[in-house]
């Protein structure tokens, strides 16, 4: 993998970081439901679920 | 349940176990044990008795904070992909069997550090192995719904914790070399990850769709509960700094959790495998918490207002529905759980005690002495004791400290003392500067607020509840409270011990690794493995040693602990990668770090450096020295990349030059046969036209009807002559592109008739059919009429002269496609031998062949042929079809 790709990697860690602590995670902060659970668990395994799709697609399309 | 029966069911799982473990050992390189997927799998070891039922009790109890334990590690995988790489080729070449090695080797490699290192990991993970079989003691208790005995010899949990500490204890030694692969052990590792998510994902979709009607039931019941909002919000500002301080702690413990560098390092079989477990982590730590929250909640609404331990929900609400069959597997996935962390906590635990503080601070001695059989063994045996040791101490630890307390209490304390690593590990690999006494000294402060802030505390707690040391802090200093050391009051108990401890200990490892002068040898290390890319392929190179030393003297060191065979095999494959001479008596560098090396797997890296230095004598060397050689040493490697790459250019163009020089050859023996065959067939007509007029010359009185026949034959072979002339020149001419085409638009069918009709008369001579329809619709295309003509005759005179002899047939066929014209012309003669299909095209070609038949014709035309139709921009060529053979040409239609 090239040195530019890997650091797409270290990118999606830094997002990631940001996304799970205040102040982004406190805009989500309240417990009212969606889909039968809290707004704030629904948030942080939506961001858990999508950096998954991200690594894995990043992985299979620069992947030599 | 009755408790014998459960204990039956233990035994047959733990035998379940130990045979794919001896399967998997066996197997060795199979794709079903080294495999990407069981690398990944066997990183949630991670996920211990902790997350299995702790993660629960603190969903029901306080919220949200059970999360951070696993959003660290998903924030850190990313990154592995660089990180990570960078300290598996670190730890591969200088063959490092764990986290004491891999920090003690970085800082010069230190007996002192290798040993703190050892015992803080010892202090953080003796209790989490406790905590562990807490977790299988009370939750056998409640399968079997049995009481807690008081005396420990009663007590059927000790037992299981016995059987364990044996299992472990013979399973986790069968190398003696520390850093060799435990393929059983990853195997059965990997199979207990998969069973303990798949039992927790039953039982979350038991409580919420089966207990419950979904999620939506369970939000509708448990949104009633007082504290319902509390426990599922993060509380301001202040709750996110906690949040933020648990983050953090959870992606150092994934990176310096013995167990976790044991695995993920130790254990890699491949770099790349580290590409799925990107991925494949992350979604397995989702997979386990998704159904935390129902399970929490749905315990919560269950045991409402009763006095039960919400750690123990996910057995206790399928007890409360009879559902004996749910409530083992639940038990049997904890046990899982419990029993990966504590085999691989202890294994990697007791090659430390040996590694990196037994053997090098007492056993060395003796075992020097020792020969090599009864080395291992008693190296194996000191692991085993070790191991059985731990978890029986941890086991004690258990009894009469942490029975009261929460599971995940004890865990956290655990990831908080090995955080105190960070700053040291992280510094190793990208911080040149970083120095020993840094270490040492960041290390040591961290411990000590950690001791003040959250471990003195813990222990004051158990012994007396009371204590108004909690208040009034240190000695009535009020500044002095453990939990709220300088008055920081808004951080709870575990955030607030990380910050301190990590804030001191990283100020600390700066400020003195900066301020004082480091050991050549640190820097030397530093080197090798902040750049570990540059030295990957011959690290032995990147190492820093003057001094004599004698090849039989670290023979003779080796053996005691490889074996003699071991020995002879590595060294003489050393010799071989660095070219040296088999006879070569005195030892460089290489040889010393080469032989260090060998030594590490065994008893550890500084053992290994202490008995090579015995045999050795290094002489002092300066700081600036040791800078000068390596950046001399990375000067050679770039000019060797260098040379590497011209030599490799090098190599490209002999390789071109050669193919260039076969064709110049081959050409220049076409060239030769060429005049050859031009002055043979020049020489015929001009011998014809000479023995002619010689005769006419000499004899006046030749009957006038003979000197008619002379006279003939002499214009005729003048005329042979003179088109053979030609057609070297037009050949010549198209050759070195003097010879110009004049394409105009024509009808292809006219033409050929055209070229046709002035062989009629041989055709017909030759009793041969020609098949041609002259009255197909125009095919209209640009060419030079009269070249093509050329050609058309050329490959019908061909065809003519080669068709069958008897029954000669000719067929010849226009294809009229959308780009370009084709022209077939077939015959039913022989086929043309398949090496030649091409060169026949070439000038006189048939010279090949020459002694078998003599040529008809010039040998000239389809080399005029081919350069006629390459003029016009198309392709001739010709293949064998089904009795006979067809020479085809295009036109291209736009050019």
């Amino acid at each position: 993998m090239k040195k530019r790709h890997l650091q797409k990697f270290v990118i999606i860690s830094l997002l990631l970081w940001m996304a799970f602590n205040f102040p982004i995670l406190l805009l989500f902060n309240k417990s009212e439901a969606i889909f039968g659970i809290p707004i704030i668990y629904f948030y942080i395994f939506s961001v858990w679920t999508l950096s998954i799709i991200i690594s894995f697609y990043f992985l299979k399309k620069y992947n030599e | 349940m009755n408790s014998g029966f459960l204990l039956v069911i233990l035994l047959l799982y733990l035998g379940l176990l130990f045979f794919i473990a001896q399967w998997a050992e066996r197997k060795g390189n199979s794709k079903w044990t080294n495999n990407p997927y069981v690398y990944s799998l066997s990183l949630a070891v991670y996920c211990t008795t902790w997350t299995y039922y702790g993660s629960i009790g603190v969903a029901a109890n306080s919220g949200l904070n059970f999360i951070p334990i696993y959003l660290g590690p998903v924030i850190a995988f990313p990154a592995w992909i660089l990180i990570l790489r960078k300290i598996i080729r670190i730890s591969r070449v200088n063959k490092i069997s764990s986290i004491a090695d891999f920090i003690s080797l970085r800082y010069g490699n230190s007996r002192f550090l290798g040993a703190l290192v050892t015992v803080i990991s010892l202090i953080a993970i003796l209790p989490y192995i406790g905590l562990q079989l807490k977790a299988i003691s009370e939750t056998f208790h409640i399968v079997t719904n049995s009481p807690e005995s008081t005396n420990v010899f009663l007590d059927t949990s000790t037992y299981v914790a016995l059987v364990l500490a044996l299992f472990a204890s013979f399973y986790g030694t069968r190398y003696v070399d520390a850093s060799e692969k435990r393929k059983g052990i990853v195997t059965a590792v990997a199979m207990e990850s998969v069973l303990k998510l798949f039992f927790f994902i039953i039982l979350g979709l038991y409580v919420t769709f089966y207990v419950f009607d979904g999620f939506d039931a369970i939000y509708a019941k448990a949104s009633l509960m007082e504290s319902f909002e509390e426990r599922n919000t993060i509380h301001g500002l202040e709750g996110g700094m906690n949040w933020m301080m648990l983050i953090v702690l959870s992606f150092f413990s994934i990176f310096l959790l013995p167990r976790q560098f044991h695995m993920s390092i130790v254990e890699n079989n491949r770099e790349k495998h580290i590409r799925t477990a990107i991925w494949l982590f992350p979604l397995y730590l989702l997979l386990f918490n998704l159904f935390v929250y129902p399970i929490a909640w749905g315990g919560n609404i269950l045991f409402e207002g009763k006095e039960v331990n919400p750690d123990m929900f996910s057995l206790l609400i399928p007890q409360l529905f009879d559902n004996t069959f749910m409530t083992v597997l639940v038990f049997l996935g904890g046990f899982s759980a419990a029993i990966s962390m504590i085999v691989v906590s202890s294994i990697t635990l007791s090659t430390m005690l040996s590694n990196n503080l037994l053997i090098p601070y007492g056993l060395l001695g003796s075992l020097q002495k020792d020969n090599q059989e009864s080395n291992s063994e008693r190296i194996v045996n000191i692991r085993r004791i070790g191991i059985f040791l731990l978890i029986i101490l941890a086991f004690i630890y258990y009894r009469f400290f942490i029975m009261d307390f929460s599971l995940v209490s004890v865990g956290m304390i655990s990831f908080v003392i090995v955080a105190q690593l960070g700053p040291a590990f992280f510094g190793a690999i990208f911080w040149k500067r970083g120095s020993l006494n840094g270490a040492v000294a960041g290390i040591i402060v961290g411990m000590l607020i950690c001791f003040y802030t959250i471990m003195l505390p813990f222990l004051m707690s158990s012994i007396n509840p009371e204590s108004n040391f909690f208040k009034e802090g240190f000695f009535g200093y009020t500044f002095l409270q453990p939990f709220q050391l300088f008055g920081l009051d808004y951080l709870e108990p575990i955030p607030h011990a990380l910050f301190w401890s990590l804030l001191f200990n990283s100020l600390v490892y700066l400020f003195v690794s900066v301020s004082f002068k480091g050991d050549y040898r640190e820097r030397n290390y530093a080197e090798m493995f902040v750049d570990i890319d540059k030295y990957i392929n011959n690290h032995e190179n990147a190492f820093v040693w003057k001094g004599t030393a004698y090849v039989s003297d670290i023979q003779k060191v080796l053996k005691r602990f490889l074996g003699e065979e071991r020995t002879n095999r590595a060294l003489s494959i050393f010799k071989m990668k660095y070219n040296i001479a088999p006879d070569n008596l005195m030892a460089d560098a290489r040889l010393v770090k080469f032989a260090e090396n060998l030594l590490t797997g065994h008893i550890g890296t500084a053992s290994a450096k202490i008995l090579i230095e015995s045999v050795t004598k290094e002489d002092k060397i300066s700081l600036p020295e040791v800078l000068k050689i390596l950046e001399e040493s990375k000067e050679n490697l770039i000019i060797n990349k260098k040379l590497t790459e011209t030599s490799n250019e090098l190599k490209e163009l002999s390789s071109q030059l050669k193919k260039a020089n076969e064709t110049l050859v081959l050409k220049d023996k076409q060239k030769d046969d060429f005049l050859d065959t031009v002055t043979h067939e020049l020489r015929t007509p001009i011998t014809a036209i000479r023995a002619a007029s010689e005769i006419l010359h000499d004899d006046d009185e030749i009957p006038e009807e003979l000197k008619k026949q002379f006279l003939q034959n002499i214009i005729t072979e003048s005329d042979r002559l003179n088109r053979l002339i030609d057609k070297i020149l037009d050949l010549e001419k198209f050759e070195t592109g003097k010879q110009k085409i004049y394409p105009s638009q024509g009808n292809i069918i006219q033409t050929i008739s055209k070229s046709l009709s002035p062989l009629q008369q041989l055709i017909s001579n030759k009793k041969i059919h020609v098949e041609f329809d002259e009255n197909q619709s125009k095919v209209l295309v640009d060419f030079d009429e009269e070249r093509i003509i050329q050609v058309i005759t050329n490959l019908v005179s061909n065809a003519i002269k080669f068709t069958d002899e008897k029954q000669g047939l000719i067929i010849i066929t226009v294809l009229n496609e959308e780009e370009f014209i084709k022209i077939n012309v077939f015959n039913n003669g022989k086929g043309v031998n398949p090496n030649d299909l091409e060169s026949i095209f070439d000038k006189f070609y048939q010279s090949n062949n020459q002694n078998i038949k003599k040529p008809i014709g010039s040998g000239l035309g389809l080399a005029i042929c081919k350069q006629i139709i390459e003029a016009h921009k198309g392709k001739i060529w010709a293949e064998n079809v089904q009795n006979g053979v067809t020479f085809s040409f295009i036109l291209p239609k736009n050019n």
